[in-house]
């Protein structure tokens, strides 16, 4: 008897193992599909003056930015760039034990919520001289209030960063079930209140004879069509719909955490309603939302500006952009900056002399930067985008200008997102009500925002 | 040419010892050499390693701070007091004990299959063992695909049985017993491997007693196999347990540590802890707590199973 179980058991496994393997082998295919990988490090250019520039943009908008580098190493031959690009996170713990090592690079690129940790360690060069206002290249009037207050901490002027790009939230959307539910695929039709949204997503989401979710026939346990997911970075559709009911992130003096207050429970509350009281979204653990989008089971993606390019790889989906949702009465959507900074300890005139050539030259022909589906950080690139290539960055960037908003200015931002994330995935799915999740991000968050301050 | 010692009958001591080895002396000596790399290397970047983070764990360290000041004991009361500290020893208890039980089961079964003469032993050992091979980001990424909700291969073929899908990664109650799952496919073949040394060193002649006393094959497993494999049983759950409660790729690349924290595990907590926030000094407590939670564990695997074991 035992033999016979154990053989079974051997059985079984088997064929689960073979099953396995046949995945193993199909992840390494793909993995060596088509497109050759960005070869990290990327030497562009073979001058004699060598300057390190790491970053984190490993998608297509690092396709982009290679690109760029190599116009730029042609018009300035006597430099040589060694690009390294590594994933957000790791990039992140790199540089702080590079800093820690002295071992950083010559120049990086980081996010401008970053501005506050970096620049409060000494550890970033002042850049206002960059600015026309402080003798340099750069127009200060050529960038947008909401970006040049990314590059700024502190009581002083200094300014730390040169902006790349705006990117942030907007939406995706399938035309084709839009048209199919006989909605207007026009953004200037979006709706401009919660109730709306919800009944536009309503009408988008169906079960699998067909009814949706504003049919009494509905089925909201055998959805085949979700009109909308909140899966995607769930704190950056809660920060863009805070603010949208007059809440904020934190109090005026950027001391007292206040993603708690009513407005953050409303907005909060309004998402998770979405869920589990609408039902035209899915709960945002276990489901893969570009995925979803590119098989289209989803109507509505929320996601961001670089998800240009991969709408445009997605030949069978007609998509196109929409600003994001409106749920409270202003209308606020979160975005981030790609910025450049320089270490405050390189102090070689010659290398220096290359990095400000090698910024100046991206930021003077930022309109490529576009087709990376970013933003292009100055007014002056963003005017002189062409409508016809670039509908998705000329109608979020108007958006990203007029009311954006973007991650608190702390030294600890990164942590603080993390207890809200997590307290924010809680609430979507259905293990905490919107109140008792937010006052104990809130908790963990004002700890957290404490401590910086000791 | 014989030392005055060995002349003498007496054993030399000491110095004297080291000067003029005996055989015994000289094979230690030279273990010692080999085992020198090591050894070197061991201390270096462990053992000091080690000391060092046990004096950062009573600093107020962020890694850019340039002088981070002495709290004492403060990183270990913040750390006894924060309740998701507990929630993630607690996940991780119950992963470690479902995958320990999981890998030693089910490695003992795969072992005892495949060390019968059977045509294809062979190879059916190193096919089992392959999984074993496998990186933490390829794993991690088959059982993405696997236990996905909405595409996953489980719930298709559960979907033949009529079983609508089951969102594995985003139940609480699902994603420890998923990752579970995952891990023992994963890490079943070290198991095998201690398992088939461990059965080919019982003797033969005990079965064919067995056989001729009239002994089924249950009970010759139960009182033959069995008892025979305790020292090996202990050495696959010591380092089991110590492998195990250490799991950090599979809840980071799978699930996320989610749904909400529901999947957090101690060191996740610590990478959270160390290397998003990076509080190196709290970083170093999370450590040196799970240090000592791991040697007390282990010392009460010895204390339990040690007792019985026949060598």
């Amino acid at each position: 008897m035992f033999k016979r179980s154990s053989i079974a058991l051997t059985a079984i496994l088997v064929v689960v193992l073979m099953v396995m393997m046949s995945f193993a082998l199909t992840v390494q295919a793909q993995d060596g599909g088509d497109t050759p990988p960005t070869e990290t490090p990327s030497v562009v250019g073979a001058g004699g003056t060598q300057i390190t520039f790491w970053n984190g943009l490993t998608g297509s908008d690092g396709v982009t930015l290679i690109e760029m580098l190599n116009g730029f190493a042609e018009d300035n031959p006597d430099i040589q760039v060694i690009v390294e690009m590594i994933a957000w996170g790791p990039l992140y713990q790199k540089l702080q034990t590079a800093f820690v090592a002295g071992t950083y690079p010559d120049v990086f690129m980081l996010h401008a919520s970053e501005v506050p940790q970096y620049a409060s360690y000494g550890v970033l060069r002042d850049l206002t001289d960059q600015y026309t206002s402080g003798g340099g290249w750069l127009p200060n009037d050529d960038i947008s209030a909401i970006t040049m207050s990314g590059m700024m901490w502190g009581d002083g002027p200094e300014i730390w960063g040169i902006p790349l790009d705006n990117h942030g939230r907007g939406l995706w959307i399938n035309e084709d079930m839009f048209e199919a539910a006989g909605i207007s695929t026009d953004p200037d039709s979006a709706p401009t209140t919660y109730e709306g949204w919800v009944e536009l997503f309503q009408k988008l989401t169906l079960d699998a004879n067909g009814n949706n979710a504003l049919s009494p026939d509905f089925d909201p346990e055998n959805v085949v069509q979700w009109g909308y997911t909140v899966g995607e970075w769930p704190n950056v559709n809660f920060i863009g719909a805070l603010y949208q009911h007059g809440g904020s992130f934190l109090s005026d003096d950027g001391l007292t955490v206040t993603v708690n207050s009513e407005a953050g429970i409303t907005a909060l509350q309004q998402t998770v309603d979405l869920v589990y009281k609408y039902h035209v979204s899915p709960p945002s653990a276990g489901f893969d939302t570009w995925q979803a989008f590119g098989a289209g089971t989803v109507a509505v993606l929320p996601t961001g500006t670089w998800y240009r390019n991969q709408s445009l790889l997605q030949t069978d989906i007609h998509s196109r952009a929409w600003r994001n949702v409106q749920w409270g009465p202003h209308p606020a959507t979160w975005i981030g900056i790609h910025t450049w900074m320089v270490p405050a300890g390189l102090e070689d005139p010659e290398k220096l002399d290359a990095i400000f050539r090698m910024i100046e030259w991206v930021s003077n022909n930022q309109v490529l930067w576009a087709a990376s589906g970013q933003v292009p950080a100055r007014l002056s690139a963003q005017a002189a985008l062409d409508p016809e290539n670039y509908p998705s960055n000329i109608l979020l960037g108007q958006s990203f200008s007029e009311y954006g908003v973007q991650d608190p200015k702390t030294t600890v931002t990164q942590e603080i997102l993390g207890y809200l994330d997590a307290e924010l995935q809680n609430a979507l799915n259905g293990l905490k009500d919107p109140e008792t999740a937010l006052n104990d991000a809130a908790e963990l968050m004002q700890e957290a925002l404490d401590r910086s301050q000791m | 040419m014989a030392s005055i010692a060995q002349k003498r009958g007496t054993k030399p001591t000491g110095f004297r010892r080291l000067l003029s080895p005996d055989l015994k002396t000289r094979e230690v000596i030279a273990a010692y050499i080999f085992l020198s790399p090591f050894l070197i290397f061991f201390t270096i970047f462990f053992i000091r390693a080690t000391i060092a983070s046990v004096g950062y764990s009573f600093l107020d360290w962020r890694l850019l701070r340039p002088s981070p000041p002495y709290i004492g004991l403060e990183n270990y009361a913040e750390l006894f007091n924060d309740h998701i500290w507990w929630d993630s020893v607690w996940h991780t208890f119950y992963f470690a004990i479902m995958t320990v039980l999981g890998t030693t089961i089910v490695g003992l079964a795969a072992a005892l299959a495949v060390t019968r003469p059977v045509r294809g032993a062979g190879f059916m050992r190193v096919f089992l063992y392959i999984p074993q091979i496998l990186s933490a980001g390829a794993m991690g990424l088959i059982w993405n695909w696997l236990l996905s909700g909405q595409f996953g291969v489980i719930n298709y073929v559960l979907s033949f049985v009529g079983i609508r899908p089951v969102n594995w990664l985003g139940d609480p109650n699902l994603v420890i017993p998923a990752l579970s799952l995952a891990t023992i496919w994963w890490t079943f073949g070290f198991p095998m491997l201690i398992f088939i040394a461990g059965l080919q060193g019982i003797p033969g002649h005990l079965y064919e007693a067995a056989k001729i006393d009239g002994a089924n094959g249950w009970q010759a497993f139960r009182y033959i196999t069995l008892p025979l494999l305790r020292p090996t049983i202990l050495f696959i759950m010591v380092t089991g347990v110590i492998a195990h409660f250490q799991v950090f790729g599979q809840p980071y690349l799978i699930s996320g540590g989610g749904p909400g924290r529901s999947s957090w595990t101690a060191v996740i907590y610590l990478y959270n802890q160390a290397w998003v926030a990076f509080r190196m000094g709290y970083g170093a407590a999370v450590a040196m707590t799970i240090a000592i939670i791991m040697a007390v564990i282990t010392a009460f695997q010895f204390l339990v199973i040690s007792r019985r074991v026949e060598y």
